[in-house]
């Protein structure tokens, strides 16, 4: 790794982007606790939501309750995206360019929000149902949703990471922005689990696509601002 | 900006244009029309404190971008107190609206999508202000402050233009093309109500020029 990220100055995109990614998996392979914790996060809550709830679950809350807990295992799993960062990031001012980092970050945090959402997904299966009459519908959507939400907490990550209490601060400014995102995957996918078809929420579904291709192209543009001093 | 610190005219004009709005909005002749009867008024001061918002918070952003492109403490300072001045007239118009709500509607929140929309677009830009309180350094401060301005007002505009229109709401006209004409303004509303748009507009610009005027002061002092 230090041999592609080190010692030569000018190479190709992929290559960087791909020694950024074995760098973030070492950290959290170095680091298991930390992953260890966020699964930990999401079975305690799910489990706390199972006996709160105790057998008195409707499809609308549950539907409610699984993005809730998706919002919020979310946050903690990506709020640490950058705040590993702080302390060594002084290399990568000179090494690799913030388009680079923020591209590897958008892809690792996006399989990290992936193996988030299979995780959630089954737990709340075996303790909470999967009450869902279009399954794979709800995929697609949980899968557009999940990806604006790692898209855009990344981003926030950064731009908390740069404050004291970043910990503090990131919820703060994510939870905001992120309401838009939220509304239309949440009022989707609360139509298919009462089992609207594809063409009933084709519209929200869209708006949800192009307002996360929004968020990624923002992403790109701001980036370079919030992490060089 | 600049011209609107050094000019004269236009803070004439607002002070008129507000005279007018008062005596006008409360006196000149308005339709007499079943469930909203007087309250009709109150439009002549809760929809002008969303026009002043919103122009407040885009031209915040655009000051917001110069900053990020030039690196000039000065555009910070203006999109900084727009933004505080903005959130002021959004706290202002969510208010003066459940006045009128709770006339109308019969309650002062009723679930509406664009009472959600403003509720989440105030969270937005009160988040903001915590992030540049909780920074130290004049530069990060202005830098993130931008960021997250920018990301901010690109989320707000779907926000409060897209998705309240794909569902129906209380407000007029919606659950359709949200043309201007569909909110059935007579002449008589008119020709106190776009006045009273342009009046608190101007207000809401000198309160923020007035804040930016002290900040100066301020920051020379603590130079001195």
């Amino acid at each position: 790794m230090r041999k592609t990220l080190g010692f030569q100055p000018y190479f190709c995109f992929m290559d960087q982007i791909i020694a950024l990614i074995k760098k973030d998996l070492l950290v959290d392979f170095r680091q298991k606790y930390v992953v260890a914790g966020i699964a930990l996060y999401v079975f305690a809550t799910i489990y706390i939501a199972y006996l709160a709830f105790n057998n008195v679950i409707t499809p609308a809350i549950w539907n409610a309750l699984f993005w809730l807990i998706l919002l919020f295992s979310s946050i903690t799993g990506l709020g640490k995206s950058f705040g590993q960062e702080a302390h060594r990031s002084h290399y990568y001012y000179y090494l690799a360019k913030p388009v680079h980092i923020l591209t590897a970050k958008l892809i690792y945090y996006g399989f990290y929000e992936i193996l988030l959402v299979v995780l959630l997904t089954g737990i709340f299966n075996l303790f909470l149902g999967f009450p869902v009459e279009n399954p794979s519908l709800f995929l697609v959507n949980l899968l557009a949703g999940a990806s604006g939400l790692s898209v855009c907490f990344t981003l926030i990550a950064s731009i908390a990471a740069k404050s004291d209490n970043g910990s503090h601060l990131m919820p703060i400014l994510a939870f905001p922005v992120i309401i838009p995102v939220l509304l239309l995957a949440v009022t989707n996918s609360r139509k298919i689990v009462f089992g609207a078809s594809l063409a009933d929420i084709s519209g929200n579904l869209l708006v949800l696509v192009c307002f996360n291709v929004i968020i990624i192209a923002l992403s790109f543009i701001l980036f370079p601002y919030s992490w060089k001093n | 900006m600049k011209y609107l610190m050094k000019a004269y005219w236009w803070k004439l004009l607002t002070v008129i244009l507000l005279i007018y709005t008062v005596i006008g909005g409360f006196l000149m002749p308005a339709p007499r029309l079943p469930i909203l009867n007087e309250t009709i008024r109150i439009l002549h001061f809760h929809v002008p404190m969303w026009f002043g918002m919103i122009i407040m918070f885009t031209v915040s952003v655009f000051y917001a971008i110069k900053y990020l492109s030039t690196k000039n403490l000065m555009y910070d300072l203006y999109a900084e107190h727009l933004v505080n001045i903005g959130v002021m007239f959004g706290v202002l118009g969510i208010v003066s609206g459940m006045v009128w709500a709770n006339f109308t509607w019969g309650e002062p929140w009723s679930n509406d999508p664009k009472q959600n929309a403003s509720a989440v677009a105030l969270l937005i830009y009160f988040a903001l202000i915590i992030l540049r309180g909780s920074l130290q350094d004049d530069h990060q401060k202005a830098r993130l402050g931008a960021v997250y301005n920018i990301f901010a007002f690109a989320v707000l505009i779907p926000l409060l233009f897209v998705l309240p229109r794909m569902t129906d709401s209380l407000h007029p006209g919606n659950g359709g093309n949200p043309a201007f004409g569909q909110y059935d303004l007579d002449s008589d509303l008119r020709m106190v109500f776009y006045p009273a748009v342009l009046g608190w507009t101007f207000l809401g610009f000198w309160m923020a020029i007035l804040k930016i005027r002290v900040a100066r002061l301020q920051k020379h002092l603590d130079y001195e």
